[in-house]
């Protein structure tokens, strides 16, 4: 079957199903005895092995059914859920999430089988109560193994009525085989009543189904297990009707062979009551058609055989991957969106069209146009409200995103021998999808610092008199048209002496400047590309490319981050980000009579100042503004263009936030608000650094965006 | 007549003639987009002096160079004959370039283009890659548009 078509759903879904399982081994870690966690857990393990086994990605689906094993018995009360084994679950979910990668990158799994995890969850297993290892070893081959014979050659326990006694000695009598067929459904299989149709349809091309067991109702009515039986009349060879079966997708295997004429004969004489007894049949099986039953069989052996390299080669393993990855990217972006927001979606768009409809007719109607004003304020507040549910519709919850961090958390208690707790809060706090996607990295970066820097070992919070297990906090929250994220911990603080010193070591500052800066100074220094003051160089954190990644991460997606911190307190680093990147309010100033574009979201105030406001600071000018002193910027400078206004008069300043910093800019005039749409500048004109993008106005003229963030 | 004869001869290339002050340019029409009236140009600051701005064409906001100031030749004089012709190029995206006057679409076969060999160190030269042979026996001269949209930083 081709499952190409359903690729991204799983990847979605194979995703989710991680996610919880994560989440939820964690809860188990915090509460063994939790049924509804178990229940929650074994319910995830067993859809990811379902998706996988219909997408025919076997590898994971036997790490799956293994741990599903592990997580059966926990359910059943006969293993105790211990440390050891919550690691090697995690180990598990780790391996799967690398298998997902895989087949996001190139639709196939990959050739690694994982086998020491799947030993360590025998392992796991063998150890459950009351039951000696070697009992479990032996008593699963067994288990599997009647099953296995019987499964395959249930047809022999078909009993006839003498109608179907009769036809069978027809079909004899005009020389047609009889065949009797077991076919065997993947277990993973949704459908199995339209897959037993499809083997029934396939038949009946061929020949006629005499007989089924179970019967053909219950077949239809899905009261199967996972195998059915029938007899089958047909011209055609026996391999030739197998193939006809196995052509039909999520069989597993079919068993048959031809009844021949004694068999026959002692069926349609003498009943079927022997024909469980002799099973001259057997002999004909291909001992390789029970494979599929092994590869069930945990310990040690090889799913797929010949074609791939033993597991404990992961370096060959690896290379392999390297090279199914070089092929096509297999999955597309996709938003999964809540149904109630499309609805509210459609609802604006019809509104649109009637609100258009009114337009139309108000124009044409000229004794009624003076009602056009008032269409075209209906025409606006549907287009605005059209505006903001499309952006919901792009917004995800950063949840996604964030959930994996207490994992994440957890691990790293154990990598650093320190303790800590991540409170998180806000995870339902919505962004931009593209947003969302990227932000992950720059916050485990922060998360991974405020871990390994921020918090002290145990004895050193001790002796500080703070709680033995450190904090960090992931706290966030929508503030106006921003989305702020923040990373706090209870840790040391930052040191801005020892940051100062190794700057001035590095060459970044000189001495003298050091001695000039203030402490936020000092600490935006950690954001410089090559900066790291861990004393060691670790495999968490301190290679010291991470921070001025984080922060060139966050100003590609229009936001900013910044730090705070006290010694002996701890540290809070704070990203902001813009809720949308398309549409935004803009305030629009005259400079020298060319337009230009102020992100609302930027502007802190309009300040109406005189000239003899403006005093000069190390030849800078600032404004003293109700006891804050701001540096002006004189936009007309800036932007290469003479200022049309009178220098006497009293200026118009546009007062600007990056941060906690502000500044003034001079504008001629203001021009008044307006949402506005952000096109590029396109990849021709690069050198601009302080316009951000272009908009197209209502009489089609373009202005520009200032990007206020560069002018400071 | 003439375009039998050209047919005969095998590939031709279809290039649209501008002029540029005094001198008529060939522009291969396989670049050409769009061919719009002049208008008002939005300045960008602080970019190449060559750069003359942004314009919105159909929503799309899309450059818009000089290729007098790019040839350092005399600024451009806007004229009622003065066009913006858009060039879609693979590498640079959509730009517009200001002529001073499109004239006609020419077609010539290969063997009326001439590949000019560089050896003149001069800068105007370089945004011509070849001379294109009118049948009458007039010359024309092809742009090298990737030379011409070229990013320079000295001007």
């Amino acid at each position: 079957m081709d499952v190409s078509q359903y690729l991204e759903i799983f990847i979605d879904e194979t995703k989710e199903h991680l996610q919880n399982l994560n989440t939820e081994i964690l809860n188990l870690e915090q509460d063994s005895e939790n049924v509804d966690t178990i229940n929650e857990i074994f319910r995830a393990a067993h859809s990811l092995k379902g998706m996988a086994g219909t997408m025919g990605y076997k590898r994971m689906q036997t790490l799956t059914h293994d741990m599903e094993n592990v997580f059966s018995e926990v359910r059943n009360g006969s293993i105790k859920v211990k440390g050891n084994m919550i690691d090697i679950l995690f180990q598990c979910l780790d391996a799967l999430e690398e298998y997902l990668n895989l087949i996001q990158e190139s639709g196939d799994e990959g050739t690694n089988d994982n086998e020491p995890l799947i030993r360590q969850l025998n392992e796991v297993l063998d150890s459950r109560e009351g039951k000696a290892p070697a009992e479990l070893k032996a008593a699963q081959p067994v288990k599997k193994a009647p099953e296995a014979d019987g499964s395959t050659q249930k047809w022999l326990a078909i009993k006839f009525d003498e109608t179907q006694k009769h036809v069978l000695r027809e079909a004899e009598n005009q020389g047609k085989s009889v065949y009797g067929l077991t076919v065997k459904v993947q277990e993973a299989c949704i459908l199995k009543a339209a897959r037993a149709f499809l083997v029934f349809k396939a038949l009946e091309d061929l020949g006629e189904v005499i007989i089924s067991n179970p019967s053909v109702q219950d077949i239809e009515d899905e009261k199967f297990e996972l195998d059915f039986s029938l007899i089958f009349i047909s011209d055609s060879p026996l391999e030739k009707v197998l193939q006809a079966v196995k052509s039909v997708s999520e069989i597993e295997d079919v068993q048959g062979a031809a009844i021949d004429d004694e068999k026959l004969k002692e069926i349609t004489g003498t009943g079927a009551d022997k024909a469980g007894e002799s099973v001259p049949a057997a002999a004909e099986q291909p001992p390789a058609e029970k494979e599929p039953e092994a590869e069930k069989q945990p310990a040690g052996t090889l799913p797929v055989p010949a074609k791939q390299p033993p597991a404990s080669q992961p370096a060959a393993a690896k290379g392999n991957e390297k090279k199914n990855q070089v092929s096509k990217p297999a999955v597309n972006r996709t938003v999964r969106v809540d149904i109630e927001k499309l609805d509210v979606l459609m609802n604006l768009v019809s509104e649109l069209i009637i609100a258009k409809n009114s337009l139309v007719s108000a124009s044409g109607d000229r004794a009624g146009s003076g009602g056009v004003n008032e269409h075209i304020e209906y025409l606006e507040s549907v287009t605005t409200n059209l505006h903001e549910s499309v952006m919901k519709v792009r917004m995800v919850p950063i949840e996604s995103v964030v959930s994996k961090f207490p994992r994440m958390i957890r691990d790293l208690t154990k990598k650093l021998n320190k303790k800590m707790e991540l409170y998180m809060s806000g995870e339902e706090t919505e962004l931009d999808r593209t947003v969302v996607d990227e932000i992950g990295d720059p916050l485990m970066h922060l998360l991974r610092n405020a871990a390994d820097h921020g918090l002290e070992p145990g004895e050193v919070r001790k002796a500080a008199g703070k709680p033995e297990v450190g904090s960090i906090f992931l706290d966030a929250y929508q503030d106006g048209n921003n989305v702020v994220i923040e990373v706090r911990d209870d840790g040391a603080g930052i040191d801005t002496e020892a940051v100062k010193e190794k700057a001035i070591s590095k060459g970044l500052i000189t001495a003298e400047q050091g001695e000039s800066m203030t402490e936020q100074e000092i600490m935006n220094l950690l954001f410089h590309a090559g900066f790291s003051t861990a004393k060691q160089v670790s495999d968490i954190s301190g290679r010291g490319v991470g921070l001025d990644v984080v922060r060139s991460k966050i100003e590609s997606l229009s936001g900013e981050v910044e730090v705070k911190s006290k010694m002996g307190v701890g540290s809070t680093w704070t990203i902001r980000l813009p809720l949308t990147l398309a549409i935004i309010q803009a305030l629009m100033v005259d400079v020298g009579g060319e337009k230009y574009a102020i992100s609302l979201g930027s502007i802190q105030t309009i300040e109406d100042i005189t000239p003899d406001d403006i005093k000069t600071v190390q030849n800078k000018e600032v404004i003293n503004l109700r006891g804050i002193v701001i540096p002006i910027i004189r936009l007309s400078g800036v932007l290469d263009i003479a200022s049309k206004k009178n220098p006497e008069d009293n200026m118009t300043v546009v007062i600007v936030k990056k941060g906690d910093r502000l500044a003034g800019l001079v504008v001629d005039q203001l021009m008044g608000q307006q949402e506005i749409v952000i096109k590029s500048l396109g990849r021709y004109i690069t050198k601009c650094k302080i316009i951000s993008g272009a908009t197209i106005l209502g009489d089609g003229e373009v202005a520009l965006i200032l990007d206020t963030n560069a002018l400071f | 007549m003439d375009d039998l004869k050209v047919g005969l001869r095998g590939e031709t290339t279809q290039f649209i003639i501008v002029r540029l002050g005094d001198e008529q340019y060939g522009i291969d029409i396989k670049y050409v987009d769009n061919i719009v009236r002049m208008q008002h140009i939005t300045r960008v600051p602080k970019v190449q002096t060559y750069l003359k701005g942004v314009i919105n064409l159909r929503g799309e906001v899309i450059p818009v160079m000089s290729i007098r100031v790019k040839m350092e030749l005399p600024a451009d004089e806007y004229t009622k004959a003065t066009r913006i012709i858009i060039l879609k190029l693979e590498q640079h995206g959509d730009i517009g370039i200001i002529v001073d006057e499109v004239k006609e679409v020419v077609t010539l076969d290969n063997t009326q283009i001439e590949k000019v060999a560089y050896e003149s160190k001069e800068e105007k030269d370089n945004f011509i890659f070849a001379i294109g042979k009118y049948a009458d026996g007039g010359l024309i001269s092809l742009l090298d548009l990737n030379s011409v949209v070229l990013e320079k930083e000295s001007i």
